[in-house]
């Protein structure tokens, strides 16, 4: 049999980079399963009572959340067009950020376009820190934990938090944040709300058993396929979409690539002996 | 069209050193590593004068002044880089851990040892019902098996080590190592989704963002 040439580490790498070029500059608009789960969060945002009161909440690293940005972009522009009311819980140092970046790119607040007021649809906090114990405090008392906004604006000069005292005014709690066990552990387990998270992958293979352990109480999508479903569910393509193009190519070159190295390590057995 | 945002540009130039390290280390990445972690510095530092800005804010205006004590314990804990008094930095730890791990315990039998028995014990019921799909049924008898078989594999010392009883046990030890093998494969090619995905958004910022194709 002909001897495999041994691959530099930099071939492979200018492979899979080309690899990703591809759908980026063109995309392929591959086509990606639904899913029941996906439907049902969908269905249930869709169905709460106009201006309801949801939160936007949890703790993680926005280098693993931007995995969570296409579901949670796509919902929070179902929660603008619905006339719903969002309040964040940022429990992590570098989760405010991610929730303002999540606004801006939704386009919802009314200077990009939208139709959401700052301060009476829609609120940015600052980060809480405490983690489990702040959540409690959040969902016992919430204008004893919280005084100010993310701008450092009283929250009483604040429309949308007169009504907000603590977690029976919560219709529904998302986490788009690798954190979502505590949010279940206390919002769900604890407070009995209902708890949805635009989960990263890795995550959804460790957190997926909640939903057997919470029927009808958590939800979880899967990944940037979770985040593309919820964009098509909202007739819009963004960040999910691509990655699903990335997905196919990256696969079938991974997949070229094991079964490559596999060859060349019986082969080198073979010399070997 | 190229962007003609400077912060984009920084971003871009930012995301091709680190990049460049898939050829070799060199310059541009050390300086691109540099960069991010005095960013890192910089923005805990902010971070954290804009939360002892927020945090006590009841107590700047006299609306709380109980805030005192959770202000001591802040500086208390600073102490911890001053060797003398770094014993004072023990009491805020410990009820900082305290109360965290009071909360976690509570919450953690009550999600993750009694709601997850009683949905194992749910979806065992569901291989029994008559008004499940063959699939259905099947699919949860897997999960069902995969789950005690795995927990028991972590069980070395109550069963027998020797006789038919052993072998018996060893035999639903060996499942249960395999259905942990299959888990990590699973949860391995979940996170190569996950990396593929991230690298895609880098991708689509140098390519989308800055450069204004796709």
């Amino acid at each position: 049999m002909a001897g495999i040439p041994e691959l530099k580490s930099e071939w492979i790498w200018g492979v899979l980079i080309v690899a990703f070029l591809i759908p980026a500059v063109n995309p392929l608009g591959v086509d990606f399963p639904d899913s029941p789960i996906t439907n049902e969060i969908y269905d249930l945002i869709e169905n709460l009572p106009e201006g309801s009161l949801i939160v936007m909440g949890g703790s993680g690293v926005i280098a693993f959340d931007i995995e969570s940005s296409p579901g949670m972009i796509a919902c929070v522009r179902q929660m603008e067009r619905l006339g719903y009311k969002l309040v964040t819980c940022p429990l992590g140092s570098e989760t405010p950020q991610y929730h303002k970046f999540i606004i801006d790119s939704a386009k919802v607040d009314v200077s990009a376009g939208g139709s959401w007021v700052y301060g009476e649809d829609y609120a940015l906090l600052p980060y809480l820190p405490g983690g489990t114990a702040a959540l409690v405090a959040y969902l016992e008392d919430f204008k004893g934990t919280v005084s100010v906004d993310m701008r450092g604006i009283p929250i009483s000069e604040l429309p949308i938090f007169d009504d907000f005292n603590n977690y029976e005014d919560i219709d529904i709690w998302i986490c788009p944040h690798w954190g979502f066990v505590t949010i279940i552990r206390i919002c769900t387990g604890e407070y009995g709300l209902t708890a949805i998270s635009f989960a990263q992958s890795t995550a959804y293979a460790f957190f997926s058993p909640y939903m057997q352990a919470y029927p009808g109480q958590v939800y979880m999508t899967n990944g940037y396929l979770g985040g593309a479903q919820y964009e098509r569910l909202n007739d819009m393509k963004g960040l999910g979409h691509m990655v699903q193009d990335s997905y196919t190519i990256v696969s079938v070159l991974i997949a070229g690539f094991i079964v490559l190295g596999n060859v060349t390590m019986v082969m080198k057995g073979e010399e070997e002996e | 069209m190229i962007s003609t945002d400077p912060w984009i540009w920084l971003s871009a130039l930012l995301s091709l050193s680190c990049f460049s390290l898939l050829y070799g280390d060199n310059k541009f990445f050390r300086w691109a590593e540099t960069t991010y972690t005095a960013a890192v510095v910089g923005h805990s530092v902010v971070t954290g004068l804009l939360t002892l800005r927020d945090r006590l804010y009841p107590l700047y205006t006299g609306t709380n002044l109980l805030l005192i004590i959770p202000a001591i314990l802040g500086v208390l804990s600073l102490l911890v880089v001053w060797r003398q008094y770094a014993w004072m930095a023990s009491v805020s730890m410990a009820v900082l851990i305290g109360v965290n791990t009071g909360i976690s315990i509570r919450t953690l039998m009550g999600t993750d040892i009694i709601g997850n028995t009683r949905a194992v014990i749910g979806e065992a019921s569901t291989i029994v019902a008559a008004d499940a799909s063959m699939m259905t049924k099947f699919g949860y008898l897997i999960r069902v098996v995969f789950t005690i078989t795995a927990l028991l594999y972590f069980l070395f010392t109550i069963f027998p080590r020797k006789g038919t009883v052993a072998t018996a046990f060893d035999v639903i030890r060996d499942v249960g190592k395999y259905a942990l093998i299959i888990y990590m494969g699973i949860s391995l090619g979940n996170s190569m989704q996950q990396f593929v995905g991230t690298a895609t958004s880098a991708i689509y910022r140098l390519t989308g963002l800055w450069l204004g194709l796709g």
